[in-house]
């Protein structure tokens, strides 16, 4: 009696352990740089996926990997595309278990932090054509690479904001060009008051929403050793650059979208309906609007200039090898493969702007709004380029929403964030 | 009334009242009216192309109506796979807890015995500990133990993430059957195993059944774990696949919508086998068993 | 077969189950190992696969933690539980939390017991309102949070319906621009969802009910609510200990809804206690001070969960083991 029951249990413990044991996967080992005799395979993650549209996935997956395999026999790519809102958690989850991949293609914003921490393969110092590569790249790309003097990766794609309006609702303010300087969206201003048309909309007060502001007014975020920012972002030039915004998020005229309502309408979707006249935005969005609203005829221009001129801020993604990787070479392999002009020009067909201005006008023939962000990428620069990133446009979020909201003078929140920023520099 | 069984009217002579049952329907209808309108509200999105997506006003009935994001949801790569997996991982994990947890909640419901209440709480512990916090522990030992991206891992880890509800759960249940149909059964020779097997387990079906269902459940919408633990697409799950239709730029609200339905499916068809358990219950339970 | 009959059962059920009766005459004979082998294989498997993660994590909080590299992590005592007393965004999300538990717990609870009571007699119509009341449950934490972030919307369902359908208010609603109506649409999802959930395992503990004992007290002429207080509250005590346990932890663990709802803005006024640690460990990589927010969080959820069963316990003078 005993004993069945006991046989039980053990069948059931037996089963428990089996289970366990079944789930073991073989781990795949290799070296070299991959060769027909002993071949290697790279693996190589990003988040190419387009809230569900492939075109990006496809080229590179069908044609662009396909190409290199042939060209470089005994080497196997093999990419996984992860959603973009869980890379930064997944990639985390994998250093601490030293389970990255070879390749990662990396925000630029991340590259410091991962570099800072030891993670990654400083390829200035890996390739030795490292600066041939990077002399073909906007130099506002490569430098989001740099970190205490090596660069950690190279640009893969890139973008930057420009200015977008709406034909209706610049027809609304009585005017047909774009403005093109800040005197121009004053007087825009004053003419959609009371229209229910917003002047300008954006989703937030980060670095990537506020610098081109700053830039184009004539400020600055930091010394140009990005070590200080208390005597230049709380600058009077900031200051009254600020104001302007906070001046027209009063009068009604910026939607409370960019003080963190989740709830408001979204910048693609309130430009093709007139709710608002202009926005700052990305290359992508083109590709949105030609599914929801294939009527909709946006116009493409340069950011409004201040007295600073017209200057943008650096977006995009870099491709950067894993300090854990055990097969360098072939990976180093696959990063000269992304530098070459068919890489860049198939995927700058699918909407990832190339990071070789020498392409530029051949990108132009794929669609001609792609010349506003080239022009625009010549003078467009980096955020600061620091391990604490993400904090620094948390810091920002938070003093200045407040001024937004009329609960403190710009002055005050710009002084808080430069001294905020100060420690998080000096921390690095 | 009519519609109730003969047995239940018999029983209970008040509840013959008309206007009580109309009550009681007006009641349901009312609650069952809230419960569906955000989900009908999905579902006629999930008809809907981009274009009419959050319109003012809201479009019910979809016009034009398009099956476009159902088409692009199956047809996108590999959609059927993380199908299967998804179902592989979630029945897998859903008979192993429930089986597990079933013998420890027998265990506690029935037995005393030496540190019954320090592992009783170590259970109770194991709840309140944000799952989120355990992810990179998990994902080190996973690697330890070589369960990496590959389903038994992930089978693994949904089974231990379950234990300590299940078991919190049946345990109420078992300890409520009689002691005096255990006692029975010993005098008549039957071993603890059999007790189990036989008698609590025919005899606490609803919980079971409840059990089975929030399992298969949580095992099937399981989504951090997956996205730590597995990188070859070949084992990816359904969760994956949907969270990759959510773009940086842009969602495609009718897609994940329409994928997310798609989704649903098999969790109601585990809730409609089971869910027949909590009307026949004890009654029709114990006669089988 | 015959010792499951109703009459068996109904004299079994008069008695309140005393769970450890059966065995205890036996303890004091001999030790056995019959209860510890019906637990090993969970224990086991919830041990390694949960507990040891969990000890993993509370040294995480002792140290300012180097996600990337563990072995330049610095020793750090309670530093992080110092900063964390300190930190008045930590109090900020925690009473965010604390607000959702108490405002989701109890309504969960009536009304998925009000409805388990509605649709617990057999009808042919029942299975379809259990199903539609399951609904919420079965669909993903993801989709219904997007959906009520949709709902509730500028332009959303909800202010369609209350200013421009029924004229209730005189202009929309930015509900996810203030800390306040941010966390009403939050805890109003909380609840939507969580019905279905009470309402299955009270429909599946009111199959424990014994109808002997509500006859009898019909007997006696108890009318409904007396016969509801005097049975069917006291029987299905072991499901509402179970179900008040679990939504407390549940409600103070909340985080899915939170993220994709609000993310915690604006500017953090929304945050619980998990967003915010998600911020510190995957934005900021700082996993020691995340470790502390989780260690703190869970001492206090486990606290909270030990006092309940305990006065639910002794309340009714029951035992739960």
């Amino acid at each position: 009696m005993k004993r069945s029951s006991k046989l039980g249990l053990a069948v059931v413990t037996a089963a428990t352990i089996s289970l366990v044991a079944a789930g073991c996967a073989a781990s795949t080992t290799g070296s070299g740089t991959g060769t027909k005799a002993s071949p290697v395979t790279v693996t190589f993650w990003g988040s190419y996926g387009n809230g569900g549209n492939s075109t990006q996935q496809d080229a590179l997956n069908k044609t662009l990997i396909p190409a290199f395999e042939k060209a470089n026999p005994g080497i196997t790519i093999k990419y996984t595309d992860i959603a973009y809102d869980s890379l930064l958690q997944k990639l985390t989850t994998s250093a601490a278990g030293g389970q990255l991949p070879d390749l990662v293609r990396a925000d630029l914003g991340w590259v410091p932090q991962f570099a800072a921490n030891g993670v990654l393969v400083p390829l200035s110092g890996s390739m030795s054509d490292y600066k041939t590569l990077a002399a073909k790249d906007y130099a506002g790309n490569v430098s989001t690479n740099l970190y205490k003097g090596k660069y950690y990766g190279l640009p893969l794609d890139t973008n930057t904001r420009v200015l977008i309006t709406d034909q209706a609702a610049l027809a609304k303010a009585g005017v047909t060009a774009p403005p093109a300087t800040f005197a121009d969206l004053q007087t825009m201003a004053t003419k959609l008051k009371g229209t229910g048309v917003s002047l300008f909309a954006d989703s937030g007060l980060g670095a990537w929403n506020v610098s081109p502001w700053i830039w184009s007014g004539g400020g600055d975020l930091t010394n140009p050793d990005e070590t200080k920012a208390t005597g230049f972002l709380n600058s009077a030039t900031n200051v009254q650059t600020i104001q302007m915004l906070v001046d027209w998020y009063k009068a009604g005229l910026i939607p409370n979208l960019i003080t963190g309502n989740k709830g408001a309408t979204g910048t693609s979707d309130g430009l093709p309906k007139t709710k608002y006249a202009t926005i700052f935005d990305g290359p992508w969005m083109s590709g949105i609007w030609t599914g929801q609203y294939p009527k909709f005829q946006p116009t493409y221009s340069p950011i409004p200039a201040g007295s600073g001129g017209s200057i943008s801020v650096v977006g995009g993604e870099d491709i950067v090898l894993t300090a854990s990787s055990t097969h360098q070479a072939a990976a180093e392999k696959f990063i000269r493969f992304t530098q070459t002009s068919a890489f860049q020009i198939a995927m700058a067909k699918t909407g990832q702007m190339t990071v070789e201005p020498s392409l530029a006008d051949q990108q132009a023939q794929l669609a001609p709004y792609y010349k506003v962000y080239s022009d625009q990428l010549k003078t467009a620069k980096s955020r600061i380029a620091s391990p604490n990133q993400s904090k620094i446009d948390a810091v920002l979020t938070t003093t200045l929403t407040p001024a937004f909201l009329g609960k403190t003078t710009v002055q005050a929140a710009l002084d808080s964030a430069a001294s905020q920023i100060d420690a998080l520099l000096a921390g690095n | 009334m009519t519609a109730l069984a003969p047995r239940a009217s018999r029983r209970r002579r008040s509840a013959g009242w008309p206007a009580a049952t109309t009550l009681r329907y007006a009641a349901l209808i009312v609650g069952a009216i809230v419960m569906v309108t955000p989900f009908l509200y999905m579902l006629s999105t999930s008809f809907q192309s981009q274009a009419y997506v959050l319109t003012i006003p809201p479009q019910f009935i979809p016009n034009p109506a398009t099956t476009g994001n159902y088409t692009a949801a199956i047809g996108t790569e590999n959609f059927l796979l993380y199908f299967v997996n998804s179902l592989i991982v979630a029945v897998i994990s859903t008979a192993g807890s429930v089986l597990l947890s079933s013998m420890m909640a027998y265990s506690f419901a029935r037995f005393a015995f030496r540190g019954k209440e320090a592992i009783f709480r170590l259970l109770l512990a194991g709840l309140t500990i944000p799952a989120v916090m355990l992810l990179i522990p998990q994902f080190i030992l996973a690697r330890n133990l070589h369960l990496l991206d590959s389903l038994g891992g992930l089978i693994f880890f949904y089974i231990a993430g379950s234990l300590s509800l299940n078991t919190f759960l049946m345990r109420g249940f078992f300890a409520s059957i009689p002691g005096e149909l255990d006692q029975a059964m010993q005098v008549d020779g039957a071993n603890s195993w059999t007790r189990y097997w036989r008698l609590a387990i025919p005899l606490a079906k609803p919980a079971i059944a409840v059990a089975t269902i929030f399992t298969f459940l949580n095992s099937w919408d399981e989504y951090p774990i997956a996205l730590t633990m597995i990188n070859n697409s070949d084992n990816a799950t359904l969760p994956l696949a949907i969270a990759n239709f959510q773009g940086q730029h842009a969602t495609q609200w009718g897609l994940v919508f329409a994928a997310s339905l798609i989704a649903v499916i098999p969790v109601l068809i585990v809730f409609l086998v089971f869910q027949r358990y909590f009307v026949q219950g004890l009654t029709s339970g114990a006669v089988k068993g | 077969m015959a010792l499951t009959s109703t009459a068996g059962r109904a004299t079994e059920t008069s008695s309140v189950a005393r769970p450890g009766r059966v065995s205890s005459p036996r303890r004091r004979r001999r030790f056995t190992l019959t209860p510890y082998l019906f637990l090993l294989p969970g224990v086991v498997i919830f041990v390694v696969a949960i507990i040891w993660p969990a000890v993993s994590a509370f040294q995480m909080s002792l140290y300012h933690w180097n996600v990337f590299n563990a072995q330049l992590s610095q020793w750090s005592g309670i530093d992080n539980y110092l900063t964390a007393f300190k930190d008045p965004h930590f109090w900020q999300s925690l009473a965010n939390s604390a607000i959702y538990m108490v405002a989701t717990v109890i309504p969960q609870m009536v009304i998925g017991l009000f409805i388990a009571l509605l649709l617990k007699k057999k009808s042919p119509v029942q299975p379809l309102f259990r199903v539609l009341f399951y609904l919420p449950v079965v669909t993903s934490w993801v989709v219904v949070s997007l959906l009520f972030k949709f709902l509730f919307d500028d332009s959303g369902l909800i202010n369609f319906t209350l200013h421009d359908f029924l004229h209730l208010m005189n202009s929309d609603v930015s509900w996810l621009a203030d800390r306040w109506s941010a966390l009403v649409v939050i805890c109003l999802l909380g609840i939507w969802k969580g019905i279905g959930w009470s309402m299955m395992i009270y429909l599946a503990a009111l199959q424990g009910v014994p109808e002997s004992l509500e006859e009898a007290a019909e007997m006696d002429g108890a009318n409904r609510w007396q016969r509801f207080r005097a049975v069917t509250i006291p029987a299905i005590n072991p499901a509402t200990v179970f179900i008040s346990v679990m939504l407390v932890i549940g409600g103070l663990n909340v985080f899915t809804s939170v993220q994709l709802i609000t993310g915690g803005g604006p500017v953090g006024q929304t945050d619980v206690v998990l967003t915010y640690m998600y911020t510190q460990a995957f934005n900021f990589s700082d996993f020691g001070y995340a470790s502390t927010l989780a260690v703190i969080l869970a001492v206090f959820v486990f606290i909270l969960a030990m006092l309940q069963l305990r006065i639910l316990r002794t309340r009714d003078g029951e035992e739960l083991a």
